[in-house]
Protein backbone atom coordinates (compact mmCIF):
# COMPACT_ATOMS: atom_id res chain seq x y z
CA UNK A 1 0.00 0.00 0.00
CA UNK A 2 1.08 3.33 -0.66
CA UNK A 3 0.91 5.05 2.40
CA UNK A 4 2.52 8.29 1.67
CA UNK A 5 0.05 9.35 -0.86
CA UNK A 6 -3.27 8.14 0.83
CA UNK A 7 -5.60 11.19 1.72
CA UNK A 8 -7.92 10.46 5.12
CA UNK A 9 -10.43 8.92 3.14
CA UNK A 10 -8.10 6.66 1.69
CA UNK A 11 -6.83 5.11 4.98
CA UNK A 12 -10.55 4.97 6.42
CA UNK A 13 -11.66 2.85 3.57
CA UNK A 14 -8.41 0.60 4.02
CA UNK A 15 -9.02 0.08 7.79
CA UNK A 16 -13.12 -0.57 7.08
CA UNK A 17 -12.33 -2.63 4.71
CA UNK A 18 -9.75 -4.62 6.63
CA UNK A 19 -7.23 -4.07 4.77
CA UNK A 20 -4.80 -2.30 7.25
CA UNK A 21 -5.21 -2.30 10.96
CA UNK A 22 -4.84 0.94 12.89
CA UNK A 23 -1.63 0.10 14.21
CA UNK A 24 -0.31 -1.02 11.34
CA UNK A 25 -0.64 2.71 10.33
CA UNK A 26 0.83 3.64 12.89
CA UNK A 27 3.80 1.39 12.52
CA UNK A 28 4.32 2.43 9.22
CA UNK A 29 3.68 6.23 10.26
CA UNK A 30 6.38 5.71 13.01
CA UNK A 31 8.77 4.10 11.13
CA UNK A 32 8.49 6.69 7.89
CA UNK A 33 9.08 9.33 11.20
CA UNK A 34 11.78 7.94 12.49
CA UNK A 35 13.24 7.57 8.88
CA UNK A 36 13.16 10.74 8.35
CA UNK A 37 13.73 12.62 11.09
CA UNK A 38 17.55 12.85 10.89
CA UNK A 39 16.76 14.30 7.62
CA UNK A 40 13.64 17.12 7.85
CA UNK A 41 14.01 17.10 12.27
CA UNK A 42 9.86 16.69 11.85
CA UNK A 43 9.36 16.04 15.45
CA UNK A 44 10.35 16.26 18.93
CA UNK A 45 9.37 12.96 20.64
CA UNK A 46 7.90 10.04 18.21
CA UNK A 47 5.60 7.70 20.07
CA UNK A 48 6.78 4.56 20.95
CA UNK A 49 3.47 3.18 21.22
CA UNK A 50 0.13 2.27 19.83
CA UNK A 51 -2.67 4.02 21.55
CA UNK A 52 -6.06 4.25 20.37
CA UNK A 53 -9.75 4.58 21.25
CA UNK A 54 -12.58 2.60 19.68
CA UNK A 55 -14.73 5.23 17.61
CA UNK A 56 -16.94 5.80 14.53
CA UNK A 57 -15.04 8.98 13.79
CA UNK A 58 -13.66 9.36 10.19
CA UNK A 59 -10.15 9.87 11.78
CA UNK A 60 -10.39 6.46 14.37
CA UNK A 61 -6.79 4.73 13.31
CA UNK A 62 -5.72 7.60 11.28
CA UNK A 63 -1.77 8.81 12.31
CA UNK A 64 -1.27 12.39 13.16
CA UNK A 65 1.31 14.82 14.39
CA UNK A 66 0.43 17.54 17.08
CA UNK A 67 2.71 20.61 17.72
CA UNK A 68 4.55 20.52 20.54
CA UNK A 69 3.22 23.70 21.82
CA UNK A 70 -0.21 21.79 22.69
CA UNK A 71 -0.70 20.11 26.08
CA UNK A 72 -0.34 16.22 26.11
CA UNK A 73 -1.00 14.47 29.29
CA UNK A 74 1.90 12.01 30.71
CA UNK A 75 3.89 13.16 27.07
CA UNK A 76 6.86 15.44 26.94
CA UNK A 77 5.70 19.10 25.52
CA UNK A 78 8.49 21.23 25.29
CA UNK A 79 7.39 24.60 22.63
CA UNK A 80 10.77 23.95 21.49
CA UNK A 81 12.29 25.98 24.05
CA UNK A 82 14.72 24.99 26.23
CA UNK A 83 13.26 26.24 29.20
CA UNK A 84 10.34 23.54 28.73
CA UNK A 85 12.63 20.58 27.64
CA UNK A 86 11.78 18.28 30.39
CA UNK A 87 8.26 19.06 31.17
CA UNK A 88 5.53 16.70 31.08
CA UNK A 89 1.56 17.89 30.97
CA UNK A 90 -0.46 16.64 33.52
CA UNK A 91 -3.43 17.48 31.48
CA UNK A 92 -4.35 17.37 28.01
CA UNK A 93 -5.19 20.44 25.60
CA UNK A 94 -9.39 20.45 24.19
CA UNK A 95 -8.01 19.55 20.85
CA UNK A 96 -5.79 16.79 21.87
CA UNK A 97 -8.80 15.18 23.95
CA UNK A 98 -11.34 15.60 21.19
CA UNK A 99 -9.01 13.87 18.76
CA UNK A 100 -8.45 11.10 20.94
CA UNK A 101 -12.12 10.64 21.75
CA UNK A 102 -12.42 10.56 17.74
CA UNK A 103 -9.95 7.38 17.59
CA UNK A 104 -6.97 9.19 15.99
CA UNK A 105 -3.66 7.72 16.53
CA UNK A 106 -0.77 10.25 17.66
CA UNK A 107 2.23 9.38 15.80
CA UNK A 108 4.85 12.79 17.41
CA UNK A 109 5.19 16.36 18.81
CA UNK A 110 6.01 18.53 16.21
CA UNK A 111 8.69 20.85 15.80
CA UNK A 112 8.01 24.34 16.11
CA UNK A 113 10.43 27.65 16.37
CA UNK A 114 10.67 28.49 19.92
CA UNK A 115 7.58 28.77 21.94
CA UNK A 116 6.22 29.82 18.62
CA UNK A 117 7.49 32.52 17.65
CA UNK A 118 9.31 33.19 14.49
CA UNK A 119 8.43 32.24 11.01
CA UNK A 120 11.42 30.30 9.79
CA UNK A 121 11.50 26.78 11.64
CA UNK A 122 15.05 27.42 12.75
CA UNK A 123 14.81 28.45 16.13
CA UNK A 124 13.67 25.02 17.86
CA UNK A 125 16.01 24.01 21.00
CA UNK A 126 16.57 20.64 18.70
CA UNK A 127 17.48 22.12 15.93
CA UNK A 128 16.64 23.21 12.49
CA UNK A 129 13.41 21.72 10.48
CA UNK A 130 14.73 21.48 7.27
CA UNK A 131 11.86 21.51 3.74
CA UNK A 132 11.52 18.06 2.05
CA UNK A 133 10.91 19.46 -1.13
CA UNK A 134 14.53 20.96 -0.73
CA UNK A 135 17.15 20.17 2.48
CA UNK A 136 18.80 23.73 1.38
CA UNK A 137 15.23 25.19 2.09
CA UNK A 138 13.30 26.46 5.25
CA UNK A 139 10.22 25.06 5.87
CA UNK A 140 9.07 28.62 7.44
CA UNK A 141 7.28 28.31 10.77
CA UNK A 142 6.16 28.34 13.80
CA UNK A 143 4.42 25.13 12.32
CA UNK A 144 7.24 23.57 10.98
CA UNK A 145 7.63 20.29 12.05
CA UNK A 146 3.60 19.52 11.71
CA UNK A 147 3.99 21.06 7.52
CA UNK A 148 7.01 18.92 6.96
CA UNK A 149 5.67 15.81 8.32
CA UNK A 150 2.67 16.16 5.92
CA UNK A 151 4.53 17.14 2.73
CA UNK A 152 6.99 14.32 3.60
CA UNK A 153 4.00 12.02 4.00
CA UNK A 154 4.36 10.56 7.53
CA UNK A 155 1.40 11.84 8.85
CA UNK A 156 -1.66 12.47 6.65
CA UNK A 157 -2.69 15.38 9.29
CA UNK A 158 -0.92 17.61 11.68
CA UNK A 159 -2.34 20.12 13.78
CA UNK A 160 -0.27 23.30 14.11
CA UNK A 161 -1.20 27.02 15.70
CA UNK A 162 -1.49 30.11 13.91
CA UNK A 163 -0.85 33.51 15.27
CA UNK A 164 0.54 35.59 12.14
CA UNK A 165 0.35 33.05 9.38
CA UNK A 166 2.15 29.89 11.43
CA UNK A 167 0.05 27.55 9.81
CA UNK A 168 -0.71 29.36 6.34
CA UNK A 169 3.30 30.34 5.21
CA UNK A 170 4.52 27.21 6.00
CA UNK A 171 1.75 25.22 4.27
CA UNK A 172 2.77 27.06 1.12
CA UNK A 173 6.60 26.36 1.50
CA UNK A 174 5.61 22.53 1.71
CA UNK A 175 3.35 22.09 -0.75
CA UNK A 176 0.18 21.19 1.95
CA UNK A 177 -3.11 22.68 3.19
CA UNK A 178 -3.12 24.81 5.89
CA UNK A 179 -6.27 25.93 7.45
CA UNK A 180 -7.21 28.71 10.53
CA UNK A 181 -10.37 28.49 11.12
CA UNK A 182 -12.48 31.37 12.66
CA UNK A 183 -11.03 32.78 16.40
CA UNK A 184 -12.66 30.45 19.06
CA UNK A 185 -13.77 27.94 16.60
CA UNK A 186 -11.58 25.77 18.20
CA UNK A 187 -10.36 25.28 21.24
CA UNK A 188 -7.00 27.22 22.78
CA UNK A 189 -7.70 25.12 26.48
CA UNK A 190 -4.00 23.74 26.56
CA UNK A 191 -2.04 25.53 24.01
CA UNK A 192 0.69 27.52 25.48
CA UNK A 193 -0.36 31.06 24.81
CA UNK A 194 1.72 33.30 22.64
CA UNK A 195 -0.36 35.88 22.19
CA UNK A 196 -3.79 35.38 22.79
CA UNK A 197 -6.09 37.65 21.28
CA UNK A 198 -4.27 36.52 17.91
CA UNK A 199 -3.65 32.50 18.61
CA UNK A 200 -5.59 29.62 16.49
CA UNK A 201 -5.40 26.31 16.42
CA UNK A 202 -5.76 24.66 12.90
CA UNK A 203 -4.88 21.66 10.41
CA UNK A 204 -2.16 20.58 7.78
CA UNK A 205 -3.35 18.25 5.72
CA UNK A 206 -2.71 16.90 1.83
CA UNK A 207 -6.12 17.99 0.35
CA UNK A 208 -8.91 20.37 1.17
CA UNK A 209 -11.61 18.06 1.70
CA UNK A 210 -9.17 16.13 4.37
CA UNK A 211 -8.82 19.70 6.37
CA UNK A 212 -12.75 19.94 6.52
CA UNK A 213 -12.81 16.42 7.75
CA UNK A 214 -10.21 17.69 10.08
CA UNK A 215 -11.89 20.62 11.48
CA UNK A 216 -14.75 18.54 12.02
CA UNK A 217 -13.59 16.88 14.99
CA UNK A 218 -11.67 19.44 16.71
CA UNK A 219 -13.74 22.33 16.48
CA UNK A 220 -16.74 22.71 18.94
CA UNK A 221 -17.51 24.93 22.28
CA UNK A 222 -15.49 24.59 25.15
CA UNK A 223 -16.45 25.53 28.69
CA UNK A 224 -12.64 25.97 29.80
CA UNK A 225 -12.06 28.52 26.65
CA UNK A 226 -13.39 31.92 27.70
CA UNK A 227 -12.85 32.55 23.97
CA UNK A 228 -14.71 29.41 22.73
CA UNK A 229 -17.50 29.46 19.94
CA UNK A 230 -20.72 28.06 20.32
CA UNK A 231 -20.74 25.20 17.46
CA UNK A 232 -22.17 25.82 14.42
CA UNK A 233 -23.51 22.47 14.09
CA UNK A 234 -22.10 21.82 10.67
CA UNK A 235 -20.54 19.29 9.26
CA UNK A 236 -18.09 20.76 6.65
CA UNK A 237 -16.96 17.88 5.25
CA UNK A 238 -20.18 17.26 3.24
CA UNK A 239 -19.92 20.86 2.56
CA UNK A 240 -16.97 21.48 0.44
CA UNK A 241 -17.91 20.44 -3.11
CA UNK A 242 -20.98 22.64 -2.72
CA UNK A 243 -20.82 24.75 -6.15
CA UNK A 244 -18.86 28.08 -5.82
CA UNK A 245 -20.87 29.95 -8.91
CA UNK A 246 -21.11 33.43 -8.77
CA UNK A 247 -18.82 34.12 -5.33
CA UNK A 248 -16.88 36.93 -5.50
CA UNK A 249 -13.36 37.07 -4.03
CA UNK A 250 -10.89 39.87 -4.38
CA UNK A 251 -6.91 40.55 -4.43
CA UNK A 252 -5.04 43.48 -3.20
CA UNK A 253 -3.99 45.31 -6.28
CA UNK A 254 -1.19 47.04 -4.37
CA UNK A 255 0.52 44.04 -3.27
CA UNK A 256 -0.58 41.72 -6.14
CA UNK A 257 -0.09 43.13 -9.35
CA UNK A 258 3.06 43.29 -11.33
CA UNK A 259 3.17 46.63 -12.66
CA UNK A 260 4.37 47.82 -9.00
CA UNK A 261 7.33 45.65 -9.24
CA UNK A 262 8.74 46.32 -12.95
CA UNK A 263 11.95 48.01 -11.78
CA UNK A 264 12.89 45.59 -8.78
CA UNK A 265 15.33 42.63 -9.90
CA UNK A 266 13.16 40.29 -8.36
CA UNK A 267 12.20 37.20 -10.66
CA UNK A 268 10.95 34.81 -8.49
CA UNK A 269 8.38 37.54 -7.13
CA UNK A 270 7.86 37.83 -10.92
CA UNK A 271 6.73 34.40 -11.62
CA UNK A 272 4.91 34.09 -8.52
CA UNK A 273 2.79 37.30 -9.64
CA UNK A 274 2.47 35.90 -12.60
CA UNK A 275 1.51 32.29 -11.79
CA UNK A 276 -1.03 33.82 -9.06
CA UNK A 277 -2.58 35.84 -12.08
CA UNK A 278 -3.17 32.85 -14.51
CA UNK A 279 -4.49 30.83 -11.25
CA UNK A 280 -7.04 33.62 -11.05
CA UNK A 281 -8.02 33.55 -14.83
CA UNK A 282 -8.91 29.71 -14.46
CA UNK A 283 -10.86 30.37 -11.39
CA UNK A 284 -12.78 33.15 -13.05
CA UNK A 285 -13.18 30.20 -15.75
CA UNK A 286 -15.15 27.94 -13.06
CA UNK A 287 -17.84 30.69 -12.28
CA UNK A 288 -15.62 32.96 -9.34
CA UNK A 289 -16.04 36.63 -10.06
CA UNK A 290 -12.62 38.04 -9.00
CA UNK A 291 -11.71 41.74 -8.98
CA UNK A 292 -8.51 43.87 -7.74
CA UNK A 293 -9.35 46.45 -5.51
CA UNK A 294 -6.94 49.40 -4.37
CA UNK A 295 -6.03 49.06 -0.31
CA UNK A 296 -4.42 52.20 1.72
CA UNK A 297 -0.68 51.42 1.20
CA UNK A 298 0.16 52.77 4.67
CA UNK A 299 -2.36 50.55 5.81
CA UNK A 300 -0.81 47.59 3.98
CA UNK A 301 2.50 48.61 5.25
CA UNK A 302 1.74 48.82 9.11
CA UNK A 303 0.51 45.05 9.03
CA UNK A 304 3.85 43.73 10.07
CA UNK A 305 4.68 46.29 12.21
CA UNK A 306 1.34 46.21 13.92
CA UNK A 307 1.66 42.39 14.04
CA UNK A 308 5.16 42.34 15.77
CA UNK A 309 4.02 44.97 18.35
CA UNK A 310 0.77 43.60 19.22
CA UNK A 311 2.50 40.21 19.47
CA UNK A 312 5.33 40.47 21.58
CA UNK A 313 3.71 42.69 24.13
CA UNK A 314 1.39 39.49 24.48
CA UNK A 315 4.02 37.08 24.46
CA UNK A 316 6.20 39.04 27.01
CA UNK A 317 3.00 39.09 29.42
CA UNK A 318 2.02 35.82 28.37
CA UNK A 319 5.49 33.79 29.20
CA UNK A 320 6.06 35.64 32.42
CA UNK A 321 5.31 32.26 33.97
CA UNK A 322 8.24 30.52 32.34
CA UNK A 323 10.37 30.64 35.58
CA UNK A 324 12.07 27.27 36.20
CA UNK A 325 10.01 26.98 39.95
CA UNK A 326 6.75 25.29 39.14
CA UNK A 327 8.22 23.56 36.08
CA UNK A 328 11.36 23.58 33.60
CA UNK A 329 14.76 23.20 34.53
CA UNK A 330 15.48 25.00 38.36
CA UNK A 331 18.18 27.29 37.78
CA UNK A 332 21.04 27.99 40.30
CA UNK A 333 20.87 31.10 43.10
CA UNK A 334 20.60 31.79 46.41
CA UNK A 335 17.62 33.78 46.11
CA UNK A 336 14.17 33.22 43.93
CA UNK A 337 15.13 35.86 42.13
CA UNK A 338 18.81 34.10 41.19
CA UNK A 339 16.88 31.26 40.25
CA UNK A 340 14.33 32.65 37.98
CA UNK A 341 17.32 34.57 36.50
CA UNK A 342 19.48 31.93 36.00
CA UNK A 343 16.81 29.58 34.91
CA UNK A 344 15.54 32.73 31.38
CA UNK A 345 18.81 33.03 31.00
CA UNK A 346 19.67 29.79 30.26
CA UNK A 347 16.34 28.65 28.62
CA UNK A 348 15.21 31.28 26.22
CA UNK A 349 17.42 31.50 23.13
CA UNK A 350 18.68 34.52 21.94
CA UNK A 351 15.61 35.17 19.67
CA UNK A 352 13.05 34.67 22.31
CA UNK A 353 15.03 37.29 24.08
CA UNK A 354 14.83 40.04 21.65
CA UNK A 355 11.06 39.49 21.54
CA UNK A 356 10.54 39.57 24.88
CA UNK A 357 12.44 42.97 25.04
CA UNK A 358 10.68 44.74 22.38
CA UNK A 359 7.23 43.16 23.85
CA UNK A 360 8.45 45.06 27.26
CA UNK A 361 9.69 48.06 25.32
CA UNK A 362 6.34 48.42 23.98
CA UNK A 363 4.35 48.29 26.96
CA UNK A 364 6.52 50.99 28.67
CA UNK A 365 3.75 53.45 30.00
CA UNK A 366 5.71 55.90 27.57
CA UNK A 367 5.41 54.10 24.64
CA UNK A 368 1.98 52.69 25.61
CA UNK A 369 0.09 55.30 23.60
CA UNK A 370 2.27 55.53 20.70
CA UNK A 371 3.17 51.63 20.07
CA UNK A 372 0.55 49.49 21.72
CA UNK A 373 -1.91 51.54 20.96
CA UNK A 374 -1.55 52.66 17.47
CA UNK A 375 -0.64 49.03 16.66
CA UNK A 376 -4.09 48.08 18.10
CA UNK A 377 -5.62 50.75 15.85
CA UNK A 378 -4.12 49.75 13.04
CA UNK A 379 -5.69 46.45 13.83
CA UNK A 380 -9.26 48.08 13.91
CA UNK A 381 -8.62 49.92 10.44
CA UNK A 382 -7.42 46.62 8.61
CA UNK A 383 -10.61 44.63 10.19
CA UNK A 384 -12.70 47.59 9.26
CA UNK A 385 -11.78 47.51 6.13
CA UNK A 386 -11.98 44.06 5.27
CA UNK A 387 -14.96 43.81 6.87
CA UNK A 388 -16.18 46.37 4.42
CA UNK A 389 -14.77 44.26 1.46
CA UNK A 390 -16.71 41.05 2.52
CA UNK A 391 -19.90 43.18 2.09
CA UNK A 392 -19.10 42.83 -1.41
CA UNK A 393 -16.85 39.88 -1.64
CA UNK A 394 -16.88 36.27 -0.60
CA UNK A 395 -13.22 36.05 0.10
CA UNK A 396 -10.17 37.74 -0.32
CA UNK A 397 -7.56 35.85 -2.67
CA UNK A 398 -3.40 36.47 -2.56
CA UNK A 399 -0.55 34.33 -3.34
CA UNK A 400 0.25 32.91 0.39
CA UNK A 401 3.88 34.39 -0.15
CA UNK A 402 5.85 36.46 -2.46
CA UNK A 403 7.85 33.23 -3.62
CA UNK A 404 9.68 30.21 -2.74
CA UNK A 405 10.63 28.30 0.54
CA UNK A 406 13.61 30.88 0.98
CA UNK A 407 17.48 29.40 1.59
CA UNK A 408 18.71 28.63 5.07
CA UNK A 409 20.66 32.02 5.71
CA UNK A 410 19.25 34.29 3.25
CA UNK A 411 17.84 37.55 4.87
CA UNK A 412 14.72 39.53 3.63
CA UNK A 413 15.05 43.13 3.09
CA UNK A 414 12.69 43.84 6.49
CA UNK A 415 11.67 47.48 4.66
CA UNK A 416 10.69 46.19 1.03
CA UNK A 417 7.52 46.29 -0.57
CA UNK A 418 7.59 42.54 -0.78
CA UNK A 419 8.19 42.22 2.50
CA UNK A 420 5.93 44.05 4.02
CA UNK A 421 2.85 43.51 1.85
CA UNK A 422 3.36 39.53 0.67
CA UNK A 423 5.60 38.18 3.10
CA UNK A 424 3.24 39.29 6.09
CA UNK A 425 -0.77 39.85 4.61
CA UNK A 426 -1.74 36.78 6.27
CA UNK A 427 -2.06 38.70 9.52
CA UNK A 428 -4.72 40.16 8.55
CA UNK A 429 -6.77 36.57 9.31
CA UNK A 430 -5.36 36.97 12.90
CA UNK A 431 -6.13 40.36 13.41
CA UNK A 432 -9.81 39.89 12.56
CA UNK A 433 -10.09 35.94 13.12
CA UNK A 434 -10.96 35.50 9.94
CA UNK A 435 -11.32 31.47 8.61
CA UNK A 436 -8.22 31.58 6.21
CA UNK A 437 -6.90 28.73 3.89
CA UNK A 438 -3.54 28.08 1.88
CA UNK A 439 -3.71 25.38 -0.98
CA UNK A 440 -0.52 24.55 -2.53
CA UNK A 441 -1.09 26.10 -6.17
CA UNK A 442 1.72 26.15 -8.45
CA UNK A 443 5.75 25.61 -8.53
CA UNK A 444 8.41 28.06 -8.84
CA UNK A 445 11.66 26.82 -9.50
CA UNK A 446 10.78 23.55 -8.67
CA UNK A 447 9.54 24.86 -4.84
CA UNK A 448 5.78 24.94 -4.22
CA UNK A 449 3.71 28.33 -3.45
CA UNK A 450 0.05 28.60 -1.92
CA UNK A 451 -2.86 31.08 -2.77
CA UNK A 452 -4.43 31.99 0.27
CA UNK A 453 -8.57 32.27 0.43
CA UNK A 454 -9.63 34.22 3.85
CA UNK A 455 -12.95 34.58 4.44
CA UNK A 456 -16.06 36.16 6.47
CA UNK A 457 -15.65 35.05 10.69
CA UNK A 458 -18.02 32.09 10.93
CA UNK A 459 -18.05 31.03 7.23
CA UNK A 460 -15.52 28.64 7.83
CA UNK A 461 -17.70 26.24 5.21
CA UNK A 462 -17.71 29.03 2.66
CA UNK A 463 -14.10 29.32 2.97
CA UNK A 464 -13.72 25.47 2.34
CA UNK A 465 -15.70 25.23 -0.14
CA UNK A 466 -13.79 27.87 -2.53
CA UNK A 467 -10.72 26.40 -1.58
CA UNK A 468 -12.27 22.93 -2.97
CA UNK A 469 -13.19 24.62 -6.48
CA UNK A 470 -9.66 26.13 -6.49
CA UNK A 471 -8.33 22.55 -5.16
CA UNK A 472 -10.08 20.94 -8.59
CA UNK A 473 -8.74 23.04 -11.12
CA UNK A 474 -4.77 22.94 -9.57
CA UNK A 475 -2.70 19.86 -10.04
CA UNK A 476 -1.11 19.81 -6.79
CA UNK A 477 -3.11 17.93 -4.49
CA UNK A 478 -2.22 15.42 -2.51
CA UNK A 479 1.24 16.18 -3.55
CA UNK A 480 4.69 14.37 -1.31
CA UNK A 481 7.54 16.11 -1.31
CA UNK A 482 9.86 14.63 -4.16
CA UNK A 483 6.76 14.00 -6.45
CA UNK A 484 7.48 14.33 -10.09
CA UNK A 485 6.19 18.11 -10.41
CA UNK A 486 3.49 18.24 -13.54
CA UNK B 1 19.69 53.87 18.10
CA UNK B 2 18.59 52.98 21.09
CA UNK B 3 20.92 52.86 24.16
CA UNK B 4 22.59 49.93 25.36
CA UNK B 5 21.96 50.62 28.56
CA UNK B 6 18.47 50.66 28.40
CA UNK B 7 18.32 47.26 26.59
CA UNK B 8 20.10 46.09 29.46
CA UNK B 9 17.51 47.22 31.18
CA UNK B 10 14.63 45.72 30.03
CA UNK B 11 16.31 42.32 30.16
CA UNK B 12 17.13 42.54 34.05
CA UNK B 13 13.48 43.41 34.78
CA UNK B 14 12.66 40.65 32.11
CA UNK B 15 14.67 38.35 34.71
CA UNK B 16 17.61 37.05 31.99
CA UNK B 17 20.66 38.30 30.82
CA UNK B 18 22.34 38.70 27.40
CA UNK B 19 25.61 39.12 26.29
CA UNK B 20 27.73 41.96 24.03
CA UNK B 21 27.16 40.54 20.83
CA UNK B 22 23.29 39.94 21.24
CA UNK B 23 22.72 43.42 22.60
CA UNK B 24 24.39 44.35 19.41
CA UNK B 25 22.60 42.80 17.12
CA UNK B 26 19.06 43.49 19.42
CA UNK B 27 20.26 47.27 18.69
CA UNK B 28 20.30 46.64 14.84
CA UNK B 29 17.38 45.03 15.10
CA UNK B 30 15.50 47.93 16.95
CA UNK B 31 16.55 50.42 14.38
CA UNK B 32 14.82 48.24 11.90
CA UNK B 33 11.65 47.79 13.84
CA UNK B 34 11.20 51.28 14.45
CA UNK B 35 11.53 52.24 11.32
CA UNK B 36 8.78 49.94 10.39
CA UNK B 37 6.68 51.38 13.83
CA UNK B 38 7.16 54.98 12.26
CA UNK B 39 4.94 53.30 9.22
CA UNK B 40 2.09 53.46 11.60
CA UNK B 41 2.26 56.88 12.77
CA UNK B 42 2.20 57.87 9.28
CA UNK B 43 -1.72 57.08 9.03
CA UNK B 44 -3.55 59.99 9.19
CA UNK B 45 -5.97 60.79 12.10
CA UNK B 46 -4.33 57.18 13.65
CA UNK B 47 -5.32 58.45 17.22
CA UNK B 48 -8.80 59.29 16.69
CA UNK B 49 -9.44 55.44 16.65
CA UNK B 50 -10.69 53.09 18.82
CA UNK B 51 -7.87 50.11 19.81
CA UNK B 52 -8.56 46.48 18.87
CA UNK B 53 -7.57 44.52 21.36
CA UNK B 54 -9.69 41.51 20.07
CA UNK B 55 -10.41 39.65 16.28
CA UNK B 56 -14.73 40.76 16.64
CA UNK B 57 -17.03 41.00 19.80
CA UNK B 58 -19.31 37.55 20.44
CA UNK B 59 -21.91 37.77 22.10
CA UNK B 60 -22.48 34.53 22.42
CA UNK B 61 -21.16 33.86 25.83
CA UNK B 62 -23.72 33.13 28.16
CA UNK B 63 -23.15 33.18 31.96
CA UNK B 64 -23.64 29.95 33.03
CA UNK B 65 -24.94 28.58 36.92
CA UNK B 66 -22.10 29.00 39.54
CA UNK B 67 -21.92 24.82 40.09
CA UNK B 68 -18.72 23.69 42.27
CA UNK B 69 -16.64 21.78 39.28
CA UNK B 70 -13.46 20.28 39.45
CA UNK B 71 -13.00 20.00 35.26
CA UNK B 72 -9.72 21.47 34.46
CA UNK B 73 -8.50 21.84 38.79
CA UNK B 74 -5.68 19.62 39.48
CA UNK B 75 -4.57 17.81 42.51
CA UNK B 76 -1.68 18.69 44.66
CA UNK B 77 0.45 15.51 43.04
CA UNK B 78 -0.06 16.90 39.65
CA UNK B 79 1.00 20.55 40.44
CA UNK B 80 3.97 18.94 42.06
CA UNK B 81 4.79 16.58 39.16
CA UNK B 82 6.82 19.20 37.63
CA UNK B 83 8.66 20.74 40.37
CA UNK B 84 11.90 20.09 40.81
CA UNK B 85 12.72 20.65 44.50
CA UNK B 86 9.80 19.92 46.84
CA UNK B 87 9.29 19.27 50.87
CA UNK B 88 5.91 18.17 52.57
CA UNK B 89 3.65 18.71 49.14
CA UNK B 90 5.27 22.85 48.55
CA UNK B 91 7.33 24.02 46.54
CA UNK B 92 10.87 24.06 47.87
CA UNK B 93 12.67 27.22 47.34
CA UNK B 94 15.54 29.26 49.51
CA UNK B 95 14.42 31.33 52.45
CA UNK B 96 12.58 34.60 51.56
CA UNK B 97 12.08 36.11 55.19
CA UNK B 98 15.67 36.62 56.31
Amino acid sequence: MDYRHKTIMDLRSCLDEGKVTAEELFETAKDLAKQYQEQDNSFVSICDKFKMKQSQSLLSGIPYGLKDNISTSGILTTASSNILKDYIPVYDATVYQKLKQSGAVLVGKTTLDELAMGGTGTTAHTGIVKNPWDSARMIGGSSAGSAASVARGVVPFAIGTDTGDSIRKPASFGGVVGFKPTYGRVSRYGLFAFASSLDHVGCLTRNVLDAAIVTDVIKGYDPLDMTSLKDDGKEYHKMVNNSIKGRKLFYIKEACDLDNYQDQDDSELIETLKQFHEVLDKLRGIGFEIEGISFDKDLLNAIYPAYMTISCAEATSNNANLTGIQFGPRGEGNSIEEIMFDARSKGFSELIKRRFILGSYILQKENQERLFLNACRVRRLIVDKVNELFKKYDGLIMPASGGIAPLFGTKSDQLSDRYLLLENHLAIGNFGGFPSITVPAFFVDAMPVGINITGRIMEDDVVLMMAQAMENILKCKNMVAGDKIV
Amino acid sequence: MIEKEKLQDYARKLMFEMNDEEYTTLQQEFAVILKQMDLIGQIPDIAKVEPMTFPFITYQQELREDIESDEGVLTVNEVLENVKHEVDNQVKVPKVVE
